[in-house]
């Protein structure tokens, strides 16, 4: 049963824009996907640790940055770009890290709120590298040919499936977290921060070890966000609200699931886009966040384990 | 000289209406530890308050706060009745999560509501400003700090000689004992939460003549009231007075002697700081 349920997802996953074909469903299911990797990401910190980062935005923008420097600059092309991206923002994850968590609990999750806005500042007014509010664009991506055939860049499809794969990727990293030794030091820590000490586990080291983890697939997010939009600027990746919204999709979704941040990215992107044409078009008023806000106080005081963390001891899986 | 004179003034301008915030946030985080990330956006609901009050009464945003303060009180009691009150058993971290929802719902409201537009408040009076021993200062902003004071007197009085403020001062340094010595913990947590919510609107009616007034400035002020309050030592009032005027002073020191663009992160820096070395607040009274 579990098998056909997997093999049927990777399938849809894989063929889902052979199906619907429309721009602004493909665009959707990007934007679901991309934000899928951005609540795994948060759900590996905030979820199997139990550390509630209120400042991903960092990484996210850290990787989008970094990306788009070295193809702008350097002329690197964004298949490198992208996990250097990752790794850089894995590699920043590290002194903040050793510095954010001898802090706890919500004393944490200020301290990241800080942490993103000084981050945000500098990234606002060092012009030299990031040419500062402005922000970055660019115009042509690299030529690639794909089985013979150059590829459009153009249309969104190409676009897909390499977020498809950088989804799988993050799920299955989560699944293989959740099952390794930094998995159950995670848990121990979630559950009681002081008795994982008291047991011999180095708590700072393994929750430094999981925000890396999670900064490196934010990072990556974020150099596909810069690809995909071709224009990013510090308030665009850096923002406050960026952050708050990676939070909602774990939260909502399911902390601790590895599925969750799917479910939740479909249930919030989604309707929030939907929200966004409907209010935009249609009314000409911007918004639409509003329908984030009013899941997360309803997710909170009704579900507070997730909608699928609820779910899946229906289905009867542990993930 | 005159240069830094003129920042201090402007900082302890500045910071008597932080100040005035902080204490908001610090009261309610001492009585229910909840950390209010909807607090910035009750600021919000303030300055939009005086626009409307300017705008369609054609009261002045002074006055309009005699208007505004009971209002937001009556907010703030709904708001925890209805919304707040079933979470707060759950835990810091859910409480935290719920009032963020809360504080993007509110902002989107506004946002739904009054667009995105930038807005400002012009007053008649208030286009020179005083010049008392040749410093500058700007007459909106001199009535806030006076007004903010005067506030912040009134609550210091109600919390230090009534009834209901020993009360919130004994459900803040110990709740099991304050219920056991006959306190209605429940009423007092109400009466707190609606408190903290009209002190943060009146600051906002306050702001609005010297700000630019926008639905999503909460996301800004709300970081600024952390910052303050735990510079203060979170639950401590004196202690977010003094991290409010500090936090003014340093800012427009910075601005002035550091630089312009880095004038937010200098308070942010200072901020994990002080978290990292000062757990309990520079002043050592919060709790930690």
């Amino acid at each position: 049963m579990k098998k056909i349920v997997i093999a049927l997802s990777l399938i849809l996953l894989f063929t889902a824009p052979l199906i619907v074909s429309a721009p602004f469903f493909v665009h959707l299911m990007i934007m679901v996907l991309m934000w899928t990797v951005l609540g795994a990401s948060w759900n590996i910190l905030g979820g199997f640790t139990g550390q509630v980062s209120f400042g991903h935005a960092t990484f996210l923008g850290a990787g989008a940055y970094t990306t788009m420097i070295l193809y702008l600059k350097l002329g690197i092309a964004p298949w490198y770009g992208i996990p250097i991206g990752g790794l850089v923002a894995a590699l920043i994850a590290l002194p903040i890290g050793f510095i954010c968590f001898r802090l706890r609990g919500p004393y944490f999750a200020l301290s990241t709120l800080a942490v993103a806005e000084i981050i945000r500042l500098v990234a606002l007014n060092w012009e030299s590298l990031t040419n500062g509010p402005v922000g970055l664009l660019i115009t042509t991506l690299p030529d690639v040919t794909f089985r013979g055939r150059s590829i459009d860049w153009e249309n969104k499809i190409p676009f897909y499936y390499i977020i498809a794969i950088i989804t799988l990727g993050s799920i299955v990293a989560t699944y293989i977290m959740s099952r390794t030794r930094l998995g159950a030091y995670s848990l121990a820590i979630r559950e009681d921060i002081d008795s994982a000490e008291a047991i011999g586990i180095n708590t700072v080291q393994a929750r430094v070890a999981a925000l890396s983890l999670s900064a490196f697939f934010a990072g990556v997010a974020g150099g596909f966000y810069a690809m995909y939009l071709r224009y990013i600027d510090p308030d665009a990746v850096f923002s406050i609200a960026l952050s708050i919204e990676m939070v909602f999709i774990a939260v909502v979704g399911g902390l601790t699931t590895v599925a969750g941040p799917l479910i939740g990215a479909i249930v919030l992107v989604a309707f929030g886009e939907i929200f966004r044409e409907i209010f935009l078009v249609h009314f000409k008023l911007v918004g639409h966040l509003i329908f984030y806000g009013l899941m997360m106080m309803i997710v909170i005081r009704y579900l507070p384990e997730g909608i699928w963390g609820r779910l899946r001891l229906r289905f009867g899986s542990q993930h | 000289m005159e240069t830094f004179v003129q920042s201090i003034v402007s900082g302890i301008l500045t910071g008597s209406l932080y100040a005035m915030i902080g204490v908001g946030l610090t009261v309610i985080f001492g009585v229910m530890r909840i950390i209010n990330m909807a607090h910035g956006d009750m600021v919000m609901f303030g300055m939009y308050g005086a626009f409307l009050s300017i705008t369609f009464l054609k009261i002045d945003p002074f006055l309009s706060i005699i208007l505004w303060i009971p209002i937001a009180f009556l907010i703030g009691v709904l708001i925890y009745r209805f919304l707040l009150k079933n979470i707060v058993p759950a835990g810091e971290l859910n409480t935290l999560l719920y009032t963020a929802g809360l504080s993007l719902f509110i902002a989107n409201l506004v946002l739904l509501i009054a667009t995105g537009d930038y807005r400002t408040i012009k007053l008649k009076y208030a286009i020179m400003p005083l010049r008392p021993f040749g410093i500058a200062v700007p007459i909106p902003l001199a009535i806030a700090f006076g007004m903010a004071i005067l506030i912040t007197v009134a609550l210091y009085w109600f919390l230090v000689r009534t009834d209901t403020g020993r009360a919130i001062r004994a459900t803040s340094q110990e709740p099991e004992a304050a219920a056991l010595m006959g306190v209605n913990v429940d009423r007092t947590a109400i009466i707190t939460f609606a408190l903290g919510t009209a002190l943060a609107c009146a600051a906002g009616v306050l702001l609005a003549p010297s700000l630019y007034l926008y639905p999503t400035v909460g996301e800004i002020l709300v970081a600024k009231c952390f910052v303050i309050v735990v510079l203060g030592g979170l639950g401590s009032v004196p202690g977010a007075i003094a991290g409010g005027l500090l936090l003014g002073v340093v800012e427009s020191l910075g601005a002035v002697y550091v630089s312009v663009p880095y004038k937010d992160a200098i308070g942010f820096v200072i901020f994990l700081l002080v978290l990292l070395f000062r757990p309990s607040g520079l002043f050592g009274v919060g709790k930690s």
